[in-house]
């Protein structure tokens, strides 16, 4: 990451210990301005901790926290949106009045924030529930009403832990698309954590991953990808699979072979990080009849569980 | 601090809305004027016209006229009362003829009653206090009459004129103050509702605050406000639901009231009762009528600007205090029924003040009483009987600074096991780890 990159939150060697548990041990991370930024760990591996910390609702015993280039202070909870992950609403609360509630905490007037809602009601679609009762609600609408509730006040810095539990696919879609379109409208920047690696790959483009208290692993989506890639290729041909194997010898390492027919064949090939992957293709068809040859997918699941597994062993 | 009205505001609105609240605010002194007047007309209703023989023996109070049989000699004495009828007779009947006759009462005496004063009254059904009384009046008086004629050359309205009723007020030599001992009633009354209203808006606290750590809203209030801050909030919303309740039960028994005394002035009710109570006054409005009544006459000396005014500030501390610790208590579990264990610390001394008024009443000036005034956490109950029967000024302030310090002290320490508590979740933590928790300074 290179430092003229403006950061919207910027922790340092923070470190929080409760008793005798260690929750962070000095962990250091970056979120650069307009970044929608995945925060991924098992469970219990500080990244609560680490939110709860950004949220202004415990402070490191030692370290540091910036946001926006100066240290994080209480007044810049109006900068921030926070949507924690077990969530709920008050009971003896209708839907509406209770939104409107904690927009007035968050400092809105009360004309601005009926009309924010008003358009946030209709954009979620929930706009008739306005005057019901909590109790009424079912799990994935008090979550869009939750939702609402921690953007209403277009904070610069966004924070939604597991933001997507509990939604049917179309609503998680509508939830995702409407986080892309705060980053890309209002120039939000996301904080997300969560355990849904699809949600990772579809909207993250930085990523930070904690264990045990410590970050193991940060950096741009598609460059740790293409590490993960480690120059593995998908490569699909008709043709004799003996004669080919024998003939690949140190241009590439076969990593694994399927095979769809006596001819067809599916290989994973490795191939040295300095050949293009042109140059092979342009050897390969002298050889066989090449059906598709691409750049190996490798997603954040596989990119998580090896940094993981890495650090265990 | 905006935040933390539109806190207050919440904690107030949400609660004073609910229909359990507004029913109880407008029904509480209703059905408890409703409940003492049905009690009045259930015992009026049912009582049946009594009828009295009275079994003169001697002839000392009747005499026999033929065609009219036996009469009093003194008709006035014995008047006719729509409830109480006499027979009178020189001899008694059996129980057997007595049991089958249609007379509810026998009353029976010889001469030595001009001596001893007494008189036998045996009955089928037990007589009420109405009729006990008229017969012991009428008795008194026939008597009376008798003995003055015999003994004396007065006659009887002078000697009325100069008989003596002597009665006695009590004066505190310092405070000035008058029939204390009753006061400390309407005192004993203040700090009931002092008690009663702790104990439930505590309750409410502590729901609240169970209520937001357990659906973990917590989090994002928290994120907004200082827990501390929250906690405040809280405790003060939820004191004020009390103050409302207080407040409103206040104007409406206030207005039944004056209603019921305007309903008894004009239908002369109230000179009925105090005539038959045998008052020289005749009182036609409440004020007099309150004025001149032995036994609620004290209720118009009471100071009640002052026991209202420390009330409302003694409730504020108490509740304050209270609230905190109940707010501690709710922060430190997940659901109600982890709090037991924690509460009874919180309640000992809150019963303990309440049982130790019932003390005071008997003997108001006795240390434990003085000291327990002064203490913050009985302070609130116990100051308030004391208040009735008349304090020092100074002893009052001086109780009250002490109460005020020690909610801020309260709040600080409450506040730090909150704002750990509200964080914990999975074990229940023991009374040691809670203390643990006042030395954690960071957040």
């Amino acid at each position: 990451m290179t430092t003229q990159q403006l950061l919207a939150l910027s922790l340092r060697e923070v470190r929080k210990q409760y008793g005798d548990h260690v929750a962070l041990n000095g962990v250091s991370v970056d979120v650069p301005v307009g970044s929608i930024f995945g925060l991924l760990g098992p469970n219990g591996a500080g990244k609560t901790t680490l939110i709860r910390m950004v949220a202004g609702i415990t402070a490191p015993d030692t370290g540091e926290v910036s946001f926006f280039g100066s240290p994080l202070k209480q007044s810049d909870i109006h900068n921030i949106g926070y949507l924690p992950e077990e969530r709920g609403l008050y009971k003896n609360m209708r839907v509406g009045e209770q939104a409107l509630y904690f927009a007035r905490l968050r400092g809105m007037g009360k004309s601005e924030a009926e009309y924010e809602l008003k358009n946030w009601f209709e954009r979620l679609e929930v706009d008739g529930w306005w005057n019901k009762e909590v109790a009424d609600l079912s799990k994935g609408m008090a979550q869009k009403i939750q939702f609402i509730v921690s953007i209403l006040h277009k904070p610069k810095f966004l924070i939604l832990d597991e933001p997507l539990s509990g939604f049917d696919p179309i609503n998680a879609q509508r939830i995702k698309s409407e986080i892309k379109r705060l980053r890309d409208e209002n120039g939000t920047t996301v904080l997300l954590s969560t355990h849904d690696m699809s949600s990772v790959d579809e909207l993250c483009d930085h990523v930070a991953l904690v264990n045990h208290g410590s970050k193991i692993l940060e950096g741009r989506v598609d460059v740790l990808r293409e590490n993960a890639r480690a120059g593995r290729i998908d490569f699909k041909f008709r043709g004799n699979l003996i004669a080919f194997t024998a003939a690949l010898g140190a241009s590439a390492i076969l990593h694994s072979v399927s095979s769809t027919s006596d001819h067809v064949h599916d290989m994973v090939l490795g191939i040295p990080p300095q050949t293009p992957i042109e140059k092979f293709l342009k050897w390969a068809t002298q050889e066989v009849d090449v059906l598709s040859c691409s750049p190996k997918i490798v997603s954040m699941d596989e990119v998580f569980l090896r940094a993981v597994k890495k650090t265990e062993s | 601090m905006k935040n933390w009205l539109v806190i207050v505001g919440r904690e107030y609105k949400t609660r004073v809305r609910r229909k359990a609240f507004i029913i109880s605010t407008l029904l509480g002194p209703i059905l408890m004027v409703g409940f003492i007047a049905l009690i009045v007309l259930l015992s009026k209703s049912q009582e049946s016209d009594s009828k009295i023989l009275v079994i003169d023996s001697s002839e000392i109070l009747s005499y026999n006229i033929e065609d009219k049989g036996q009469v009093p000699s003194c008709l006035e004495c014995f008047p006719e009362r729509d409830f109480l009828e006499y027979r009178f007779t020189t001899e008694g009947l059996s129980q057997e003829e007595f049991l089958e006759s249609d007379y509810t009462g026998m009353l029976e005496f010889d001469d030595g009653i001009l001596q001893n004063s007494k008189a036998l009254l045996q009955y089928e059904t037990t007589p009420s206090m109405r009729v006990k009384s008229a017969v012991k009046s009428d008795l008194t008086e026939a008597v009376e009459r008798l003995r003055v004629k015999q003994e004396s050359n007065l006659d009887y309205e002078t000697y009325k004129r100069l008989k003596v009723k002597i009665g006695l007020v009590t004066q505190d030599v310092e405070t000035r103050d008058k029939n204390a001992e009753n006061k400390s009633l309407v005192g004993w009354i203040f700090s009931m509702f002092m008690f009663m209203f702790i104990m439930i808006y505590g309750m409410h606290v502590m729901r609240g605050v169970i209520e937001e750590k357990s659906n973990r809203i917590v989090e994002v209030v928290v994120s907004i406000v200082k827990p501390e801050a929250l906690m405040g909030a809280k405790v003060a919303g939820i004191g004020l639901v009390g103050i409302t309740q207080i407040l409103a039960w206040a104007i409406l028994s206030w207005a039944l009231f004056i209603g019921f005394g305007a309903y008894a002035e004009s239908s002369g009710m109230l000179a009925d009762i105090m005539a038959e109570s045998g008052n020289t006054v005749s009182a036609t409005d409440l004020n007099t009528f309150m004025k001149s009544h032995e036994d609620l006459g004290f209720l118009m000396q009471i100071n009640w600007i002052a026991m209202i005014g420390w009330g409302i500030f003694f409730y504020l501390g108490g509740f304050a205090l209270y609230g905190s610790l109940f707010a501690a208590v709710g922060a430190s579990v997940e659901q109600e029924s982890d709090a037991q264990y924690l509460l009874l610390p919180v309640m000992l001394p809150l019963m303990f003040s309440y049982m130790l008024n019932i003390q005071i009443l008997e003997a108001p000036e006795t240390t434990l009483a003085t000291v327990c005034s002064f203490v913050p956490f009985t302070s609130p109950i116990t100051m308030m009987v004391r208040l009735s029967m008349g304090v020092p000024w100074w002893e009052v302030v001086i109780s009250a600074l002490i109460l005020v310090a020690t909610v801020y002290l309260m709040i600080k320490l409450a506040g730090r096991i909150y704002r750990t508590g509200i964080f914990m979740y999975g074990k229940k933590p023991s009374l040691w780890e809670m203390l643990k928790w006042l030395t954690y300074k960071n957040r």
